[in-house]
């Protein structure tokens, strides 16, 4: 299991914030506007996540993932980094933004 | 290999720019307002707060997932060995979602940003309705 130890982690993100989106979030409902937010955000970070593993600014400990290797060695952990992180604020954000505006009794 | 030298790039340098890059990517092209909005600051305070765990489970110095090589970042690590470096990275990761996020929703008032293209006018309220249906 401690190959997944990296993967779990970010299974565990989307766990927890998964029910964001029944208190008021409206993130998953929007799938393309989601993708549209979070796929050129993760593209960006990735071609400096790929610079940086080229350069060994950081490395990763093959205990503690798959092994699955992206295009310029970026291992596939790192793609699901990049789209489950961005995800999990945005959901956070709208949810904060649904229960202040239902706080505030504007109803959104 | 990767690890036996930093070729210039580093990471603290990067992390930096990456936070002016954000910072001036919404102040000068996208304006949405989000760094005036308390309900971004919130998030920001609540996504520091699960950062720690998460980044941290990756970073220990115990077991860490993530290795970085010492040249290439300050030494400077806080709660659970998390590089300083890593709180700019998030920063900048998280605040250019919300951005992106932003200027899908609101083009109205994002003003002469290039964003919105492909969002009819009307916005967040208008896209919240498309989305109940």
């Amino acid at each position: 299991m401690d190959h997944y130890q990296y993967l779990l982690l970010m299974a565990g993100c989307l766990a927890v914030t998964a029910p964001l989106e029944l208190l008021g979030a409206r993130v998953y409902r929007q799938p393309a506007r989601l993708a549209r937010a979070v796929l050129p955000v993760a593209a960006a970070f990735l071609a400096w996540d790929a610079a940086a593993i080229a350069a060994g600014v950081w490395t990763y400990d093959p205990r503690y993932v798959t092994g699955l290797r992206l295009p310029l060695r970026i291992p596939v952990e790192e793609l699901v980094f990049f789209l489950v992180v961005p995800a999990c604020g945005i959901l956070t954000y709208d949810c904060v933004r649904a229960l202040l505006a239902r706080w505030r009794g504007c109803g959104g | 290999m990767a690890g036996d030298e930093v070729t210039g790039l580093g990471y603290t340098l990067p992390a930096v720019l990456a936070v002016l890059a954000v910072c001036a990517w919404e102040l000068i092209f996208l304006r949405t307002g989000l760094f005036r909005r308390p309900t971004y600051w919130l998030t920001m305070l609540i996504v520091l707060g699960f950062q720690v765990p998460v980044d941290g489970w990756l970073t220990k110095l115990s077991a860490p997932v993530v290795v970085y090589a010492p040249r290439a970042v300050t030494g400077l690590r806080g709660p659970w060995d998390i590089p300083v470096e890593d709180f700019l990275f998030g920063f900048a990761l998280v605040t250019a979602a919300l951005l992106a996020w932003e200027r899908q929703g609101s083009p109205g008032r994002s003003g002469k940003g290039p964003g919105g293209r492909r969002v009819p006018a009307g916005g967040r309220r208008q896209a919240e309705g498309a989305e109940s249906r």
